[in-house]
């Protein structure tokens, strides 16, 4: 089956075609020709005035929830949901029920996802059963089809195993992803700590908790040499630290997740179980550093973090309820929004092109490759419970007016727009 | 007479004239606790749940005797013995007891922000008994109304707030409403128990030395040593909190002036209050829990259908 995109803006620094409008002819699944109009009568055509073509974006933090919590997510209702925001790549958390931590569960992702319209790479786990205690066989997974390493929401605690795994992965180039948190700094704190929690009355987790955990894994990595992904960073000196670091010359990068582009803790006010994320939404003056990093490239990648949570578990004390939120659909529309002065060409590095540099999953539009490819545009973005193809349902934006909108992907030879 | 809330969710929420109104309308009221027969019909046909998530022995009287001094029907709800020791969600306990058609809720609960999650989800009206680490609103209330009672006002008084601040929810209420009524507030205790931020967030002074904030204070008001609220060390015995923050005697001798002594109690004696200073001559704790019901008969009337149609 042929594909034609007709006049499609290609937002690729990479490619020989950046910032040319094109038509692209993709043939089983393969790029076969790039030119100004390719006329094919059988070919399925795709044709919008001012739709940008970006590399197939990926995201590397998302939780299937698969085994386990299939009541919350499955690997299926991921992948359309991916699909659906424009991603033809993502790497799931290890965080299910059993954890991804030896060769069985990395197969078993690989296998329930194999006819996914999008391609879903696991994550395992760098501590057997994610407790931080003894080293997961990486080996192994990464023969299996790991994409990189995490603990996920509990990072790895001891600075001595952390050590260690940093110099096992070294191997076989394996990249560690780090979410910053040292848990001994108030842990049971439920939003960031400031003016905004004290007004509030609740406990707060210090900016310091996260800062501590990447200075610390800083000098690890500088004693090993190894590869570290820090995801999840909030605050200005986290940032810092981390560009620091790259000035040195280490073998680190870092990414951030749409909504901590978009809220901050003074969005809290109500109590609004749907902000509660980990790690927590920083001050105001946080969220305008973290915009300024993304501008700058200090900042890498978008992660979305999504994280489905059922009903019961948000419709409840703030307390209680758990953290996270979806966001696969509205990664984009979110990001664009927060950052509406973002060119294609700068949204294309930060949801594909410094991805797949870091975790070696390059991806480029021309002609002989594979075509892994993702369309989207400016319009407005109205998110609806309708819309919403998680089986989760929680989420800040629903019926939240948002600039940019995801048209479609192209993954494994299909194309597959929304509407 | 009206207040602007529907609900009374926290202090926070609360204008200054709301504040004057629940004050001297619990002027009126604990006139009529004077009187032989001291029930009133104000709140007939009314009907209150008392849902408590946490425990508590005096908020929970005062507020029944409240309610009964108004003629309320009154249903009371401890966690402990209901279906929330079941694993029944808030959401769905108070449906179930809202289909029994009830008025007002008035709950305690340990989840900070808990009543505002009801009062986003149910009609009924809310008063807060107290949620987490957040706000004991009638406890500030009946606080302010017990200072106003023995030192003739509010405006300009000097009040040290000493102890347990970070878990204390009645530090937070009255920070509130004594900054909203244009007292000065002192805050004192160890670095560990005063939130990081709290200088910054109400304009308050912060001293880590008793002796000079109960030097600078008219009215002292010395709070609970939560315990059960923390959960990694804090300080390093009780003993030791006693000896360094401790309320004593020789320490009021000590100062060339009388002040006030109150605490929301319970007291742990002996620990942020000693015995001979909680009953001394100061004290005015009895009058705050006598205070307690006018004022919460306030707050019910207030909030109650009956006044929003009077």
């Amino acid at each position: 089956m042929n594909i034609i995109l007709q006049q499609v803006s290609i937002a690729d620094s990479n490619s020989p075609y950046n910032g040319n409008k094109k038509d692209i002819l993709i043939t089983d699944g393969i790029i076969t020709k790039i030119d100004d109009a390719i006329t094919d009568e059988s070919a399925q055509v795709f044709t919008s005035g001012n739709t940008f073509a970006s590399p197939g974006w990926i995201d590397i933090f998302s939780h299937a929830c698969d085994p386990g919590y299939e009541y919350r997510e499955t690997i299926d209702s991921l992948a359309i949901a991916a699909a659906a925001g424009g991603f033809t790549q993502v790497f799931t958390l290890p965080d299910t029920s059993p954890v991804v931590d030896n060769k069985a569960q990395v197969e078993y992702v690989k296998q329930k996802s194999a006819n996914t319209k999008i391609n879903v790479h696991p994550l395992g786990a760098v501590s057997k059963k994610r407790e931080g205690a003894a080293l997961a066989e990486m080996y192994d997974m990464k023969q299996s089809g790991a994409v990189a390493f995490t603990d996920g929401l509990y990072p790895v605690q001891n600075a001595g195993l952390f050590l260690k795994a940093l110099q096992y992965v070294k191997t076989f180039d394996g990249v560690i992803i780090q979410l910053p948190q040292d848990k001994s700094i108030n842990a049971s704190g439920l939003m960031n700590e400031g003016i905004v929690s004290t007004r509030m009355g609740l406990q707060g987790i210090p900016a310091i908790a996260e800062e501590l955990l990447i200075a610390r894994d800083i000098e690890l990595l500088r004693y090993t040499q190894s590869t570290l992904h820090i995801t999840g960073i909030t605050t200005k000196k986290s940032v810092e630290l981390i560009k620091a670091a790259k000035a040195e010359g280490l073998n680190i990068s870092c990414s951030v997740t749409p909504y901590h582009l978009f809220f901050c803790d003074e969005d809290l006010k109500n109590y609004d179980t749907n902000l509660k994320v980990n790690p927590p939404l920083r001050s105001k003056g946080d969220m305008i550093a973290l915009r300024e990093a993304v501008l700058n490239g200090d900042i890498d990648c978008i992660a979305s973090h999504h994280l489905p949570q059922d009903w019961d578990n948000k419709a409840c004390e703030f307390e209680y309820a758990k953290p996270g939120m979806i966001g696969l659909q509205t990664a984009y529309s979110v990001v664009q929004t927060a950052l509406p002065e973002l060119s294609a060409e700068k949204i294309a590095a930060l949801f594909s092109a410094n991805a797949g540099k870091i975790f070696q999953l390059p991806a480029i539009i021309k002609e002989g490759e594979k075509a892994s490819l993702t369309l989207f545009n400016r319009n407005e973005f109205v998110f609806t419970k309708e819309k919403n193809k998680s089986k989760s349902f929680n989420s800040p934006f629903f019926n939240v007016a948002l600039k940019g909108t995801v048209v479609g992907v192209v993954s494994k030879g299909i194309l597959t727009l929304n509407n | 007479m009206k207040l602007s809330s529907k609900n009374l969710l926290g202090i926070k929420d609360l204008s200054r004239e709301d504040i004057q109104l629940i004050l001297s309308t619990a002027s009126q009221f604990k006139e009529v606790l004077q009187r032989p027969v001291k029930k009133v019909p104000s709140l007939r046909d009314v009907t209150i749940v008392n849902l408590f998530y946490e425990n508590s022995t005096r908020t929970r009287f005062s507020f029944e005797l409240a309610e009964r001094r108004l003629s309320a029907d009154v249903l009371n709800f401890a966690a402990g013995t209901s279906s929330a020791a079941k694993g029944e969600t808030l959401l769905d306990t108070v449906n179930n007891i809202l289909s029994m058609k009830v008025d007002m809720v008035v709950m305690r609960h340990s989840a900070t922000g808990a009543p505002h999650f009801l009062a986003q989800h149910i009609p009924a009206a809310i008063v807060n008994a107290g949620d987490g680490i957040n706000e004991h609103p009638t406890q500030a209330l009946l606080d302010a109304y017990s200072m106003q009672e023995k030192t003739g006002r509010l405006e300009g008084l000097k009040v040290a707030i000493i102890g347990d601040i970070m878990h204390s929810r009645v530090a937070l209420s009255n920070i509130y409403l004594l900054t909203k009524m244009g007292a000065e507030i002192t805050i004192a205790g160890p670095p560990t128990l005063i939130p990081k931020y709290l200088q910054e967030a109400f304009n308050v002074n912060v001293t880590y030395n008793v002796k000079e904030a109960l030097q600078w204070c008219d009215v002292a008001n010395v709070l609970r040593i939560q315990l059960e609220r923390q959960n990694q060390p804090l300080f390093s015995s009780l003993r030791e909190y006693n000896l360094a923050y401790g309320i004593k005697r020789s320490l009021l001798d000590s100062i060339d002036k009388d002040i006030v002594i109150m605490h929301p109690g319970p007291i742990n004696r002996g620990v942020e209050l000693d015995s001979d200073v909680a009953d001394g001559p100061y004290s005015i704790i009895l009058n705050q829990v006598e205070n307690g019901v006018a004022v919460r008969m306030a707050v019910l009337y207030l909030l109650s259908p009956q006044s929003a149609n009077s």
